[in-house]
C-alpha cells in the first residue's frame, strides 16, 4: 500500500478509461521539460526543488548577514543606516529560519521519508506539491517586499507589538511580514499532515515502530510539532494582520490590549520553532553517525524516546524568552524548572552519539566530520542555553548578543552544519554522483572556524553589554575588537559556501569520470541505500519486507558463531536494480501550481487594493474545484503488471507500456 | 535487541585512558575559568548574584563539556579507519545499561543542584529585602528614558544618579513602545511595558560614573525603532551626601 491515491485500474491489461468530469480536466503525462517539473507530485522532485530553493535563500540570507557585519565591523558603521538596518536584519532572520533552514530539511523530509520507510510516494502526492508550491510563492511574496512594500519588515523577527503596529512601523513591510509568514504556514500544516500520515499508513509490511529509521522518526516528531505550532502564530498573525490593515484592535495598548499577548503567543510557536529546527537534524546525525563509525546507533529507543519527550517538553519552556518582561516570579520560576529539564532528553542525545562513535571504525568522510562538528557546536550552544534557564543569570543575557551567539551555534552550528553535511551524505544517492571529498573537508573547515570566528565572540559581547539589534555602537563601549573579528568570521562562513558551490559544479563535471557510487557508497544502514543511485522514479522495484531496525544493513551483514560480522551478500546482490515497469504511479498534476499562484495575489489585494485579491481568490478556489474534478488518473495511461501496491492478483509483465 | 558484549576493541583501557585525560584536563579547564573574568564592571549586590551564579554554572559544565570533547576526541583520533571492509566493522554495541542510566542520573541531578541553587535561591536572593529606601520612576520613549525620583518629584532626563548602598527600587514603564531598561554594570533588566508599572530591585555598591566604565548606563535593549542603539543614559553612584546635595540641586 504505497499510494493512498485511489489506483486507476486492477486486474486487466486493458486500459480502463476514468471518469472524466465535465470531459475537459485530464492530467498531464509528465516528460522531461520543465513543464514535467511544474506538475510533478513526485516527492523526489518536490524534494529537489526544496533544496534548490532553500540554498538559493541561503545566499539571500548569508547577504543580509554579510550586510549586517559589515555595517558593525567598526564603531560607528556608516554601511546602512538605522531604517534599513532593522529591515535587513528582520529579513535576515525570516529568510534563514523560514526559507533556508526549514525548507532544507523538508527537502531531505521529503526526498528521504518515502524511500526509508519503503514505500513509492507521500500519503498525498498532489498535496506535497501544494505544500511546496505555496511555500516558494510564500517565500517570493515575503522577499517581495524588497520592491513593492516599501522595504521589508522592521521589527524583528519576532516583532513584537505594539512597535509592529501600523504607527510605529507605517511601511508595509510588517504586512509583507504577517502575510507572507501566513501562507508560509499553510505549506507547512499541508506537509505536516501528509508526511505524518505517510509515517502512520504507509511503512513496508514489518517496519514496526522500532525498526522506523531514526531520521525518519525525529521528522515525524518534528511534523507534529509544526502541526500544534503553527495554528498559534497562525492566529497571531491574523490579529496582526487585522490590526494593520483592518483597523482591529488586537494588540493596541491604548486601547486596552495586553502588550504581552504578542509575545506569548509568538513564543508558544517559537520555542517549538527551535526544536522544528534542530529535531531534524538530530535525525540525520543518528543516520550519518552510525554509517561511519561502522556500529549500529547506540541506544535506538533512547535516542527515539529523547526526541519525543523534547517534543513535549518543547511546550512548557515558552516563557523563558520573557523572563525580564514583568511576568511574576513564579512564573520565571516555573519555567526556568522547564527549560533546565528539558537540557536532560537533550544531553542524552549528545551522550548516544558519542556512545556510538566510542570503539567503532570511524571513516572521517565529508558527512561524518560535519556531524560530529555540527554535535560538537550543538554542545556549545547547549551550554550556554541552560545558562539561561537560571533568571538571575539570564537577566543580565537576554535580549543581548549573548543569546545572538548562543542561537546561532544552534541553528547555524547545529542546524545549517547538519543539514549542509547532509547534503554530502545523500548527494550521491539523489544525483547519481558523490561530491568532491577534499573540497568537501575545505567546506567544513572553513565553515567551522569562520562560524566560531563569528558568534564565539558574540558571548563576550553580550556580557559585556552589547544590546541585539542595534545598529550602531559607539567607539567608548569597548565593542570594537570582537565585531571585528565576528565579521572576519562571517566573510569566512561566506567563502566556505562559494567552496560548496564551486564544489557542485566540479562534482558534477568530474562525475563521468569517476566510478560510478553505486546503489551504496557509504555501506550505509537504511532502506534508501538498496536503490539505485539516482533513485529511479517508482522508488522500489518490489516493496521490501521489513525483518529489523537497520534493515538493509542486515541484507549485506550477518553474524557468525562468534558474534563476528560478516558480510553475506554484496550491494550488488542486495540492492534492487530499479528496472521494473509498470509501475503505478500517481499522475502529474498542474492545479497545486494554480491553488498556490492565487495566494500572494491575495496577499497583494489585501495590502494594496482589495479588487486585487479577486483574481487570486478565484485562481485559488478555482484551481481547488479544477483539483477535486480531475480524474484520479490519467486516463489514457496503461496500467500494468505491478500491484504490490494495491491488493491485486499480479499479473505476468505482460504490458510493457512506460510507466504512468 | 541483542545486548552483545563490548568487543575486544573497547575493553577497559580506553576508558582508563579518557578517565585520566578527562580528569586532568578538567581541572585544567576548572583553573582557568578561576582565572578568567567573563564579566564587565559589575557595581551592585545583584550583578555579584548574577556572576556567582554564572560562574557556577560554568564550573559545574566544565567537566560536562570536557567530557564530550575528551571522549569525542579519543574517538577521531584512535577509532579511525579508512571504511569499506566488513571485518573492519565496530562491535554491534546496542545499549550499556549502566553507562546510560548513570549519564540520565547525574544530568538530571545537576539539573535539580542547579536550579534549586543557585537558580531558586539567586531569584529568591534577588527579590528578597522588599523594602526599597527609595523609589524611582523609569519611563522610556523613543527615544529617551526619564527618571522622577519619588518623594521630591526631581525629574531627569538622559542621566540616571543613585546614592550608594541605597535599596533602590525602578519603577518602569514606557509610553509608546516596548523598551527594557538594562544596566549592564547592575546587571538588571526589566522591560518597560506601555500601560503597566514593572519593578526591579537594585542595590549599588561601588562609587562610579560613565566615565569610569561604560557599562555604567542605561541601555535600552528591547527594539523600540530606528533610536534603539542610541537610547541610552548615563549611570553615576555617588556617596549618600553628595546625593543629597545632588537632589537638593536638581529640585532647585
Ligand atoms: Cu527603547
Amino acid at each position: 500500500m504505497a499510494i493512498v491515491e485511489k489506483p486507476l485500474s486492477i486486474g486487466t491489461s486493458e486500459p480502463v478509461l476514468a471518469d472524466r468530469p465535465l470531459g475537459v480536466l485530464t492530467r498531464p503525462k509528465g516528460g522531461n521539460g520543465w513543464r514535467d517539473w511544474l506538475s510533478t507530485v513526485d516527492h523526489k522532485k518536490i524534494g529537489i526543488m526544496y533544496g534548490v530553493a532553500a540554498m538559493f535563500f541561503f545566499v539571500v540570507g548569508g547577504s543580509e548577514a554579510l550586510l549586517i557585519r559589515s555595517q558593525l565591523a567598526v564603531p560607528n558603521g556608516q554601511v546602512l543606516s538605522a531604517d534599513p538596518y532593522n529591515q535587513v536584519y528582520t529579513m535576515h532572520g525570516l529568510t534563514m529560519v523560514f526559507l533556508f533552514v526549514m525548507p532544507l530539511a523538508a527537502a531531505f523530509a521529503n526526498y528521504l521519508i518515502p524511500l526509508q520507510i519503503g514505500a513509492r510516494d507521500v500519503a498525498f502526492p498532489r498535496l506535497n506539491a501544494l505544500s511546496f508550491w505555496i511555500w516558494i510563492s510564500g517565500a517570493i511574496f515575503l522577499n517581495s517586499t524588497w520592491l513593492v512594500g516599501g522595504g521589508g519588515a522592521d521589527c524583528g523577527w519576532f516583532c513584537y507589538s505594539p512597535n509592529s503596529g501600523v504607527v510605529f512601523s507605517p511601511s508595509h513591510g510588517v504586512d509583507f511580514y504577517a502575510i507572507g509568514l501566513l501562507i508560509l504556514g499553510i505549506a507547512s500544516l499541508v506537509s505536516a499532515v501528509n508526511l505524518i500520515t505517510t509515517v502512520i499508513n504507509m511503512r513496508a509490511p514489518g517496519m514496526s515502530w522500532f525498526r522506523v529509521p531514526v531520521f525518519t522518526w525525529m521528522m515525524l516528531v518534528t511534523q507534529f510539532l509544526l502541526l500544534f505550532a503553527l495554528p498559534v502564530i497562525t492566529v497571531a498573525l491574523f490579529f496582526l494582520m487585522f490590526d494593520r490593515l483592518f483597523g482591529s484592535q488586537f494588540f493596541n495598548p491604548d486601547t486596552g490590549a495586553d502588550p504581552l499577548l504578542w509575545q506569548h503567543l509568538f513564543w508558544i510557536f517559537g520555542h517549538p520553532e527551535v526544536y522544528i529546527v534542530v529535531l531534524p537534524v538530530f535525525g540525520i546525525f543518528s543516520e550519518i553517525i552510525p554509517t561511519f563509525s561502522r556500529k549500529p546507533l547506540f541506544g535506538y529507543s533512547f535516542v527515539v524516546f529523547s526526541g519525543i519527550a523534547i517534543g513535549f517538553m518543547g511546550w512548557g519552556v515558552w516563557a523563558h524568552h520573557m523572563f525580564v518582561s514583568g511576568i511574576g516570579p513564579v512564573s520565571v520560576a516555573a519555567f526556568s524548572l522547564s527549560t533546565m529539564f528539558i537540557a536532560v532528553p537533550t544531553g542524552v542525545k549528545i551522550l548516544n552519539w558519542i556512545a556510538t562513535m566510542w570503539g567503532g571504525k570511524i571513516w572521517f568522510a565529508t558527512p561524518m566530520l560535519f556531524s560530529v562538528g555540527a554535535v560538537t557546536m550543538f554542545t556549545i550552544g547547549g551550554v550556554s542555553g541552560v545558562t539561561h534557564s537560571l533568571a538571575p543569570v539570564d537577566t543580565q543575557q537576554t535580549d543581548t548578543y549573548y543569546i545572538v551567539a548562543h542561537f546561532h551555534y544552534v541553528m547555524f552550528g547545529a542546524g545549517a552544519l547538519g543539514l549542509l553535511g547532509a547534503c554530502y551524505f545523500w548527494w550521491p544517492k539523489i544525483f547519481g554522483h558523490m561530491l568532491n571529498e577534499r573540497l568537501g573537508k575545505v567546506h567544513f573547515w572553513l565553515a567551522t572556524i569562520g562560524m566560531n570566528l563569528t558568534f564565539g565572540p558574540m558571548h563576550i559581547l553580550g556580557l559585556q553589554g552589547m544590546s541585539r539589534r542595534i545598529d550602531t555602537y559607539s567607539s567608548g563601549f569597548g565593542f570594537a575588537l570582537w565585531n571585528a573579528v565576528a565579521t572576519i568570521g562571517a566573510f569566512t562562513i561566506a567563502t566556505s559556501l562559494l567552496v560548496f558551490f564551486y564544489n557542485i559544479w566540479k562534482s558534477k563535471k568530474d562525475a563521468p569520470n569517476l566510478p560510478d557510487p553505486g546503489p551504496d557508497p557509504w555501506d550505509a544502514r537504511s532502506l534508501e541505500w538498496m536503490l539505485p543511485s539516482p533513485t529511479p522514479e517508482h522508488n522500489f522495484d518490489e516493496v521490501p519486507e521489513i525483518n529489523g531496525l537497520d534493515e538493509w544493513w542486515h541484507r549485506k551483514y550477518g553474524y557468525d558463531d562468534d558474534g563476528n560480522v560478516v558480510r553475506i551478500a554484496t550491494v550488488e546482490e542486495a540492492a534492487q536494480k530499479g528496472d521494473a515497469t509498470n509501475v503505478h504511479l500517481p499522475s502529474p498534476s498542474f492545479w497545486p501550481l494554480v491553488v498556490a499562484i492565487g495566494m500572494p495575489l491575495i496577499g497583494y489585494g489585501l495590502i494594496f487594493n482589495l479588487w486585487l485579491a479577486v483574481p487570486g481568490g478565484l485562481a485559488t478556489a478555482g484551481a481547488l474545484f479544477a483539483w477535486a474534478l480531475e480524474p484520479a488518473d490519467d486516463p489514457d495511461a496503461h496500467h500494468g503488471g505491478s500491484h504490490d501496491d494495491h491488493e491485486a492478483p499480479a499479473l505476468t509483465g505482460a504490458d510493457t507500456n512506460e510507466e504512468s | 535487541m541483542t545486548d552483545q558484549k563490548e568487543g575486544s576493541s573497547s575493553g577497559s583501557k580506553p576508558v582508563i585512558v579518557v578517565a585520566v585525560v578527562w580528569a586532568v584536563l578538567t581541572i585544567a579547564t576548572e583553573i582557568l575559568l578561576a582565572s578568567i573574568n567573563f564579566h564587565p564592571y559589575g557595581a551592585s549586590r545583584e550583578a555579584r548574584i548574577s556572576d556567582d551564579a554564572f560562574d557556577f554554572l560554568m564550573y559545574l559544565a566544565a567537566p560536562i563539556f570536557v567530557f564530550v570533547i575528551v571522549a569525542v576526541g579519543y574517538t577521531v583520533i584512535f577509532n579511525r579507519s579508512k571504511g569499506g571492509d566488513a571485518d573492519e566493522d565496530g562491535p554491534p554495541i546496542r545499549d550499556h545499561k549502566v553507562f546510560t542510566r548513570t549519564w540520565l542520573l547525574i544530568s538530571t541531578a545537576l539539573a535539580i543542584l542547579v536550579i534549586i541553587t543557585p537558580g531558586f535561591t539567586g531569584l529568591d536572593e534577588l527579590r528578597a529585602e522588599p523594602n526599597p529606601d527609595m523609589v524611582i520612576d523609569v519611563r522610556g520613549e523613543r527615544w529617551n528614558w526619564n527618571f522622577t525620583y519619588q518623594d521630591t518629584g526631581v525629574e531627569t532626563q538622559d542621566k540616571l544618579v543613585i546614592p550608594v548602598d541605597t535599596r533602590i527600587l525602578f519603577r518602569v514603564t514606557a509610553a509608546d513602545v516596548l523598551h527594557s531598561f538594562w544596566i549592564p554594570a547592575f546587571r538588571i533588566k526589566i522591560d518597560a511595558v506601555p500601560g503597566r508599572v514593572t519593578e526591579t530591585m537594585v542595590t549599588a555598591e561601588k562609587l562610579g560614573t560613565f566615565a569610569d566604565d561604560e557599562t555604567s548606563r542605561v541601555q535600552c535593549a528591547e527594539l523600540c525603532g530606528v533610536g534603539h542603539a542610541r537610547m541610552w543614559s548615563e549611570v553615576e553612584v555617588m556617596s549618600k551626601a553628595d546625593f543629597d546635595a545632588w537632589l537638593t540641586g536638581a529640585g532647585g
